[in-house]
C-alpha cells in the first residue's frame, strides 16, 4: 500500500466511524441478532466488517444506548439488540448533528 | 467445525476472563449462522481452503479480541504533553544534578581519563531510570482518572487554568532588531559546552590536551603554579557548569530564541570571581619557582616577566567583562524603561 492509499485508507476510516454508529442505531430501532443486523446493513448498500459491528454492539450496549437478550431461534441461542430509551434520545440528536453536518457539506461542496 | 472451533479459542484466550463466554457464545451463534447460510448456497459443506478464507477474513485471532477491549493507553491524548513537559524538566534537572555531583565527586578525586569516563557513561542509565519513574507515575495518574473520572480533579491536566497572559513573547521581537538565536546554534552551543566542560576536567591529568607538546618543556623548567591555580581552575568549572545548565534549560524550555541579557549578566557576574581571583593573588606570583633558592638569580626576571603578563592580562579581560556587564545591565534597563512607558501610553 502506497503512502497515499494509506492516508486515504485512515481518513476513510475516520470518516466511516461515526456514519457507522448512526448506522447501527437507527438500523436498531428493529430488534436484530448480531449477523441479521450485519445483513440488513449490506442490503442497504452498507458493508461492515464482523470483527467491527460485532465489538461495536457490546461497547454501545455498555454505554446503555441498546438492551439486548439471549433468545433461541431456529435451535440456536442468539442475542438479539434494540434501541434501549437512552439509546432513542441519543438517536435523535445524531440524527440532527448528521443532518446538519450533511447539510453544510452540501453547502459547501 | 473443527476450524471455527480452534479460531474461537484463539479468540477466546485474549479476552477478559469476565465476559470471555459471552462474548464467544455470540460470536459462535453469528459465524454459525453466517456458515449456514454460506453452505446452503453451495448445497455443500466448505472445504478447509473455504473456511480459512473464510475465517481469514475474520482476521488475526488477537485483533479481533483486541476489538472488544476498551481503547487502552499508558498515557492518554490528554495526559501526554503534560507527561512530555514534565520528563523534559526532570531530565534537565537530573543532569544539572548530576552534572553538580559528578564535578565534586572528580574533585575530591585525582581527575583522571577513566574517572571522568565512567562519570559520563552513567549518565544515560540514571537518566533511563528517571523516565521510567516519571513514566510510571503519569500511567498510575491515567490509571487512577481512567477508571475514576471527576474524583481526583488535581489530577486532572490543567488545561482549564491557562492564561494567554502567561504566553512566551514572539522570538521574532528581539529588542534592539537583533535576530533570535537557530535551535542548531542553541544546540551546538549545548554540545560544544559540554565537550569543553569534559576537556576542561581532563586537563589537571593530562596537561598536554591544553600545551601540547610544550608539557614536555614545562616539567622540566624550573617553574611550577602557584597554589591558588586549583582554586581558579574549580571556579572556571563552576562558571562553565552554570552557562551550560543555563543554556541546556532554555534548549529544552524552547525559550533558545529569547534575548539572554539575564543569562549574560548572570555569567558574567560569576566569570568576574576566578578573574578577581587573579588579581587578588599577593605579589602577582601565579608563577612560582621550584627551588627559589637555586633559580632566583637565574630566572627571577623571566618569573617577573611571567607573573606580569598574566597580571595585565587579567585586568585587560577584568576590564572587558566589566565593561560588558555594564552594557548587559544598561540594556536590560533601557528595554525594561521602554516596555514600561510603553505599557502606560
Amino acid at each position: 500500500m502506497t503512502l497515499t492509499e494509506n492516508l486515504f485508507e485512515n481518513l476513510r476510516l475516520e470518516l466511516r466511524r461515526g456514519c457507522l454508529t448512526l448506522a447501527v442505531l437507527a438500523e436498531l430501532r428493529q430488534e436484530y441478532y448480531g449477523y441479521t443486523l450485519r445483513k440488513a446493513l449490506a442490503e442497504r448498500g452498507l458493508e461492515i466488517d464482523e470483527s467491527t459491528l460485532y465489538p461495536l454492539l457490546r461497547r454501545l450496549e455498555a454505554q446503555g444506548l441498546l438492551t439486548s437478550e439471549w433468545r433461541e431461534e431456529d435451535k440456536r441461542n442468539k442475542r438479539f439488540y434494540r434501541l434501549s430509551t437512552d439509546g432513542e434520545q441519543m438517536f435523535g440528536q445524531l440524527l440532527g448533528e448528521w443532518q446538519a453536518i450533511n447539510a453544510s457539506i452540501s453547502n459547501i461542496l | 467445525m473443527e476450524l471455527l472451533d480452534r479460531y474461537l479459542e484463539a479468540v477466546k484466550k485474549h479476552l477478559p476472563w469476565q465476559r470471555q463466554d459471552d462474548i464467544i457464545a455470540e460470536l459462535r451463534a453469528n459465524l454459525e449462522s453466517q456458515l449456514e447460510e454460506k453452505e446452503a448456497a453451495l448445497g455443500r459443506p466448505l472445504t478447509t481452503g473455504e473456511a480459512e478464507d473464510w475465517l481469514r477474513q475474520m482476521g488475526p485471532p488477537i485483533h479481533v479480541a483486541a476489538r472488544y477491549q476498551p481503547q487502552r493507553y499508558l498515557i492518554g491524548p490528554a495526559l501526554f504533553p503534560f507527561y512530555l513537559y514534565v520528563l523534559k524538566m526532570t531530565f534537565f534537572w537530573a543532569t544539572v544534578i548530576w552534572t553538580i555531583v559528578a564535578v565534586l565527586q572528580i574533585a575530591a578525586q585525582t581527575p583522571s581519563e577513566l574517572t571522568v569516563l565512567a562519570t559520563v557513561l552513567r549518565l544515560p542509565g540514571m537518566l533511563m531510570t528517571t523516565a521510567a519513574w516519571v513514566t510510571l507515575i503519569f500511567a498510575i495518574i491515567e490509571f487512577a482518572a481512567a477508571r475514576c473520572p471527576g474524583k481526583f480533579p488535581m489530577l486532572a491536566p490543567p488545561s482549564a487554568n491557562w492564561s494567554p497572559g502567561d504566553l512566551p513573547p514572539l522570538g521574532q521581537q528581539l529588542a534592539g532588531g537583533k535576530k533570535p538565536h537557530s535551535f542548531a546554534h542553541a544546540v551546538a552551543e549545548v554540545i560544544f559546552g559540554f565537550l569543553f566542560l569534559v576537556w576542561w576536567l581532563l586537563v589537571p591529568r593530562h596537561p598536554y590536551l591544553l600545551i601540547g607538546p610544550g608539557v614536555l618543556y614545562w616539567h622540566a623548567s624550573p617553574f611550577q603554579l602557584a597554589p591558588f591555580s586549583v582554586l581558579f581552575y574549580w571556579w572556571v568549572v563552576v562558571v562553565n557548569v552554570v552557562q551550560l545548565a543555563w543554556r541546556s534549560a532554555d534548549l529544552i524550555r524552547g525559550s533558545w530564541p529569547r534575548p539572554r541579557t539575564a543569562q549574560t549578566i548572570v555569567v558574567s557576574a560569576v566569570g568576574l570571581i576566578p578573574l578577581g581571583l587573579l588579581l587578588s593573588v599577593p605579589d602577582h606570583a601565579y608563577v612560582l619557582l621550584r627551588n627559589p633558592a637555586l633559580d632566583q638569580a637565574h630566572y627571577g626576571a623571566a618569573l617577573n616577566s611571567i607573573n606580569l603578563s598574566i597580571h595585565w592580562s587579567a585586568v585587560v579581560i577584568c576590564a572587558f567583562t566589566v565593561l560588558g556587564l555594564v552594557w548587559e545591565i544598561g540594556r536590560m534597563s533601557l528595554n525594561a524603561y521602554r516596555k514600561r512607558t510603553a505599557a502606560m501610553r
